[in-house]
């Protein structure tokens, strides 16, 4: 037997658990589509947290995958001279405006032995079967200035700018770096730095450059001289917009050190925590010795027809659509400039091939990859119409701009891109996007639209909402009312359940009910016996209930010995007497005439209901 | 004229006696009340608008549609044909109206988000696109959203109400009353969602060629940006016979009432 339950139980169980496998299957199947949301494109981006390091000291490299997870992390290459160590994997989620992305990131320390230029070549990263590229980074390693550091190792704190580049050309960009240098043991070190760290401000002042974002790079450590420096750094990106000797100038700050004094023993026992330590407080003003470049002017020699002021190093694709168009109708062209250079300030040159377009303004969107937003893609979108029928093609799109590494000027130059235009008014043939870059993995996209259906279907009257349709609102009562009359039911059945006296009286209520039926038929069919044992049983009953007493245990007596004591009325007690006194007088003898008989009832019905208002 | 008619035939009959009068007057009663159903005239309409279409009389064709639809007669199938007749007539913007329509019908109609889809992309922007959580919630239709969350409120009062009744059975359909209860939660929430989307949010479809939205109701008004044939903005605000409508961050303006289609909100 306890097997036998312990099946049942088991059983049970496992219904349960394969019920709720279902609930969360259906769960999902009606989730599924919902899986997109949580798609993004896929993107690889490749980030320096500096481009120029001396020698020693450590860059961080992060390579960041978003929108999936890559088949495996990209190897860097060896490099001579440049040490590589993986720093590790962090994964960040968020959920933004209702979209969700996942990023993984991967950090590695780079730490240049030598001086010298050292090119992080393009990392590829397969995701979701997409293979992506990174664009190829430049870290720059420059000697350290040992008199200097030598120097430097003797102060507590102090200030450091570095400028990667002594000559640079006017528009050019470039990142200097503030650096903040705060020696190990004084005991605020750690709040200087993030004080600095904190820091919303430019700390770079000079005149004629263009400045545009600060960002912070990570916190090191650094040997300089003799001591061991907390080093916070600032990066500013800027770009001078004159020609000539330009000085670069930073921030001036007086800080205040806290130094532990030197004759307190270093372990208290007294005060293991050093809460009670004391400091020597040490007023220091800081500052550092501007830099000095030279802004060189742009060549005046082969300057493209249609450049047009951009300064750094960029490529170009294009797409338009739709291809096929009625004359009159319009064209996106989408153009996206990617690279390192001023993004922000970059303008998509006059397109003198465009005479027989009209053009509209272009809309333009900045996507950068890096903090300081040197580097990433701006996108063009421009809207061309087509006058005449006659023409055959998108002309090329030209973007020059000069290169500060080459030192010259460079033009970016996409083919012609075929056009389809008819004559305007007719029904412009639907089209798509055309890109001169199709993806081949890329199923290829229609061409129209589907067509007509031959069949009308079922037709439907145009009605409002369910939700707004009295009827269905009410039938959403049903239920509601289903279960408030199985809450009401079950809360009478406990009630009762716990309550015997009021089952009771239940009980009795409707053994009288039936009881007066019965002494109705038996008066009309004259049978006085029944009719009497019938009245008898019900007083009893009636009695019993109202006394807490069995009703076998009922006889006259209890008149004298529960009734009036309990302060009955007499003329109730007289009546109830009267009743009981015409019950064993019937057993000698019997009333015959109905009329006789059916005379009782109402003197019963009247003592049922005294007896019903007796207290208990 | 019933009463007319009786005298007519009365007429009829003492002029040309019963034999002969009784074949005019089936004739009549035929011609007067054909035996097609209502059904059957719509999809000799239907059929007919089809034959325009394929003879390239795209703009007779979308007239003859729209004469359809303006009877009160609603089907996927019409006004997706609608929609491929104004696309087809140049029309974009209507085109997407009557695909919109389509879709309020047949939400998961494949060649229906397919011309939808088509549609748009002709379209320049600025227009607004269905964010991926509208594109999901628009799966199913409002009345199914509703009767998917109704069915689960239901299922899950009645198995309350089958656990008053039988308390025994609570420790085993615990998991399942939960269950249900959160399903029907997630479902309330979702026919709330497109209830909001359906019958709350309009769009307004320019159906009009370089249309200029204004900065405020008034035909004097500079223009604030220009809008394509096909583009879909959301309205805000409706003044007189102007409508407010957005296109994107900071991209506010006002377009005449003629100027666009308000999709069947």
């Amino acid at each position: 037997m306890r097997r036998s339950s312990s099946w049942i139980k088991h059983n049970l169980r496992c219904r349960s658990r394969s019920g709720l496998r279902l609930l969360f299957a259906f769960l999902l199947l009606l989730l599924w589509p919902a899986a997109p949301c949580a798609l993004v494109a896929a993107t690889f981006t490749a980030t320096l947290d500096r481009e120029t390091v001396t020698v020693g000291e450590t860059a961080t490299l992060s390579l960041t995958f978003k929108g999936g997870e890559p088949k495996s992390i990209p190897a860097l290459p060896q490099l001579p001279n440049l040490q590589i160590a993986g720093e590790g994997t962090s994964r960040n989620v968020v959920i933004d405006n209702g979209q969700f992305s996942a990023s993984i990131s991967q950090t590695f320390a780079l730490t240049a032995t030598q001086p010298g230029e050292f090119i992080i070549p393009a990392l590829r990263a397969e995701i979701d079967g997409q293979v992506l590229a990174t664009q190829p980074l430049k870290l720059t390693a420059v000697k350290a200035d040992s008199s200097a550091a030598n120097a430097a190792g003797e102060k507590l704190a102090f200030f450091k700018l570095f400028v990667p580049k002594k000559e640079v050309y006017v528009g050019e960009i470039l990142a200097a770096e503030f650096q903040v240098y705060v020696r190990e043991g004084v005991a605020n070190a750690e709040n200087i730095l993030q004080g600095f760290e904190q820091y919303a401000g430019c700390p770079v002042k000079a005149e004629g450059v263009s400045i545009f974002k600060t960002a912070h790079a990570q916190r090191r450590r650094m040997r300089s001289g003799n001591a061991i420096y907390g080093v916070a750094t600032l990066i500013t990106s800027l770009s001078p917009v004159k020609t000539g000797p330009l000085t670069i100038g930073a921030m001036e700050v007086t800080l205040t050190l806290q130094l532990p004094l030197p004759n307190q023993r270093s372990r208290d026992p007294f005060d293991p925590f050093g809460m009670f330590q004391q400091y020597e407080r040490r007023q220091v003003a800081l500052t550092t010795e501007p830099a000095a470049l030279t802004v060189l002017p742009l060549p005046k020699e082969n300057v493209p027809t249609n450049f047009n002021g951009a300064v750094g190093s960029f490529s170009m694709s294009v797409t338009a659509g739709p291809t096929n168009v009625a004359a009159g109708d319009p064209v996106t062209v989408k153009v996206q400039i990617s690279g390192r250079g001023t993004l922000d300030s970059l303008s998509l040159p006059e397109q003198n091939a465009w005479r027989e377009f009209k053009t509209y303004p272009p809309t333009t969107k900045l996507d950068t990859t890096d903090a300081l937003g040197l580097q990433g893609t701006k996108t063009f979108e421009q809207l061309v119409v087509p006058q005449s029928p006659d023409i055959k093609a998108l002309p090329p799109v030209s973007f020059s701009f000069f290169d500060p590494d080459q030192k010259s000027y460079r033009t970016l130059t996409q083919p012609a891109i075929p056009l389809v235009v008819r004559p305007g008014g007719s029904a412009p043939a639907p089209t798509v996007a055309a890109t001169t870059r199709a993806a081949p993995d890329n199923p290829p996209p229609a061409q129209d639209i589907v067509h007509i259906k031959p069949r009308l279907g079922t037709l439907a009257q145009i009605a409002p909402p369910l939700v707004q349709q009295p009827w269905f609102l009410a039938l959403q009562a049903v239920p509601l009312l289903a279960w408030l009359s199985a809450l009401v039911w079950r809360h009478r059945t406990e009630m009762l359940a716990n309550n015997p006296r009021l089952r009771r009286r239940r009980q009795v209520a409707q053994i009288m009910r039936q009881g007066l039926l019965e002494l109705r038929q038996f008066a009309s069919d004259k049978k006085s016996d029944d009719f009497f044992a019938t009245l008898f049983r019900l007083l009893q009953e009636q009695l019993g209930e109202r006394l807490d007493l069995p009703a076998s245990a009922i006889t006259e007596a209890v008149i004298e010995e529960h009734l009036r004591p309990r302060g009955a009325p007499e003329a109730t007690l007289a009546s109830l007497h009267e009743l009981f006194q015409a019950c064993n007088l019937a057993r000698y003898a019997p009333i015959r005439t109905s009329q006789e008989l059916a005379a009782v009832i109402p003197k019963l019905e009247a003592m049922l209901r005294e007896l019903q208002g007796l207290k208990t | 004229m019933s009463r007319l008619m009786l005298a007519v035939a009365r007429f009829v009959v003492r002029g040309l006696g019963i034999g002969k009068a009784m074949p005019l007057l089936a004739a009549v009663v035929i011609s007067l009340f054909p035996a097609q159903s209502p059904a059957a005239v719509s999809a000799a309409a239907f059929d007919s608008a089809n034959k325009l279409y394929e003879e390239g009389k795209f703009a007779e064709a979308a007239a003859a549609y729209e004469t359809m639809t303006k009877a009160g007669q609603a089907s996927a199938a019409l006004y997706f044909n609608l929609g491929n007749a104004f696309f087809k007539s140049g029309q974009i913007g209507r085109a997407i109206a009557a695909y919109h329509q389509a879709e309020q019908l047949t939400p998961r109609d494949p060649d229906l988000r397919a011309n939808l889809q088509f549609a748009r992309n002709q379209t320049p922007s600025p227009t607004l696109s269905p964010t991926r959580w509208q594109r999901w919630l628009g799966r199913l239709t409002l009345n199914e959203w509703t009767v998917l969350a109704a069915g689960a409120v239901w299922i899950w009062l009645l198995l309350l109400a089958v656990l008053q009744w039988r308390p025994a059975l609570r420790p085993p359909l615990r998991a399942y009353v939960l269950s249900i209860a959160i399903l029907a939660v997630l479902l309330c929430s979702c026919a709330a969602a497109a209830l909001r989307e359906t019958r709350f949010t309009r769009t307004a479809i320019v159906i009009t060629r370089d249309t200029a939205v204004r900065y405020t109701p008034l035909p004097e008004s500079a223009t604030a940006f220009t809008v394509q044939d096909g583009a879909e903005l959301l309205v805000l605000d409706q003044k007189d016979e102007w409508f407010q409508v957005n296109a994107g961050p900071r991209r506010t303006g006002w377009l005449r009432r003629d100027q666009v289609v308000v999709a069947g909100r």
